[in-house]
């Protein structure tokens, strides 16, 4: 039952992103969550150029980039909690050989 | 020469990029051609060595390419599902040319701008040698590598497929206004990341070159010198070895995330 359910959440990972190299998103975990915030202005800013609403946009898409970009860092975040799946098997496969030689 | 400017103006004039035009039509002349004659330096230094290829025991500069370019293709295995013969030539190619842009920074700030003003006799002529501490340069690269994404995007996920991801993807289906303008802020977010990131570190980087090369400039006058210069040669020194580590960090992680951003793309999962 864990097994399963600890499977499926490797398989979520490597859904989010592919590949270990992913992990590298991590280190800029923090230039994406800047980033979020000053692409929500930019949209705003040319949302608002378009309606001629300014502020209302403006205000809300930064707004909206900050949940994102906390959302978005959450996400990667998650990726700490998972094993690469052969760690995980070779770790498994540690696990039983010691039991083995308890038993 | 900082000692007839003064420090912000020394540190003003050498962040300062020389230029023709005026406007939104305003060219970097000095970010240009450097990052030209860097791209023209790997091309002749890559048609030489293809032509010299070893097939047997290869010798030492064969051998150190050969390293990045395994180096390289490890990385593309790795973060790339699939296969497309695109991506591990650009790869490559972002790693070594930012790298070259990047170690513009390791040369002695005052040795090209000063050789540049003494060539063309204007004591005040501009010169910015580093093409990444240029905003330019950092968002050109990855507004390109954005629209190899946008386009791989639609190829691979097909035009409906894309704009689904437009239409439900943060918040579900019933929050359709609202998905596009935050898929609109993530996308744009991706190269926004890459450009900044990139940019602010190599800008860094030069302004602490700049602020330990006035330690010589400013305070080393008469006897105060012999405490001061070696002082300043000690943190060049110590700056210079960890900058090296940072330049490379800095093109090897452009790299990665262009080939993880790409891989994202080519992900029909996703």
């Amino acid at each position: 039952m864990s097994d399963n359910f600890e499977h499926k959440k490797v398989k979520q990972a490597h859904a989010e992103a592919p590949g270990p190299a992913a992990n590298f998103l991590l280190m800029s975990a923090g230039s994406i969550f800047t980033s979020m915030l000053i692409a929500g202005f930019i949209v705003g800013y040319m949302l608002d150029q378009i309606f001629d609403t300014t502020p209302i946009f403006f205000l809300s898409c930064a707004v909206l980039g900050f949940i994102g970009g906390i959302q978005k860092v959450h996400t990667l975040s998650k990726r700490l909690n998972y094993l690469p799946s052969d760690e995980k098997k070779e770790s498994k496969e540690g696990k039983e050989t010691q039991d083995d030689q308890k038993s | 020469m900082a000692e007839k400017m003064g420090t912000v103006e020394y540190i003003q004039h050498h962040l300062t990029n020389n230029t023709i035009g005026e406007g939104f039509w305003t060219f970097n002349v000095d970010t240009i051609v450097v990052s030209a004659l860097l791209g023209a330096l790997i091309i002749f230094v890559a048609a030489r060595l293809g032509k010299q290829l070893e097939t047997g025991t290869p010798g030492g500069f064969q051998n150190f390419v050969e390293s990045i370019l395994d180096f390289v293709a490890t990385n593309v295995r790795d973060a790339f599902p699939g296969h497309n013969p695109l991506i591990a030539p650009l790869a490559l190619t972002i790693f070594i040319w930012v790298w070259l842009m990047n170690f513009m920074d390791l040369i002695p700030v005052d040795l090209l701008p000063l050789l540049f003003q003494m060539v063309t006799g204007d004591s005040h002529a501009y010169l910015k040698v580093v093409p990444t501490t240029d905003l330019n340069t950092t968002l050109a690269m990855s507004v390109t590598v954005f629209a190899l994404i946008l386009f791989y995007n639609i190829k691979i996920k097909g035009v409906w497929g894309f704009t689904k991801m437009f239409l439900f993807h943060p918040f579900g289906k019933f929050f359709i206004p609202v998905n596009i303008v935050m898929t609109f802020i993530e996308e744009i977010s991706k190269p926004l990341s890459l450009a900044l990131r990139l940019f602010g570190n190599m800008f860094a980087g030069e302004l602490v070159f700049l602020l330990i090369a006035l330690i010589g400039g400013t305070l080393a006058v008469g006897a105060a010198a012999l405490f001061w210069a070696p002082l300043q040669v000690l943190l060049d020194l110590g700056w210079l070895i960890f900058h090296l580590l940072v330049i490379t960090l800095q093109a090897f992680i452009f790299m990665v995330l262009t080939i993880v951003y790409l891989g994202m793309a080519h992900d029909e999962g996703h």
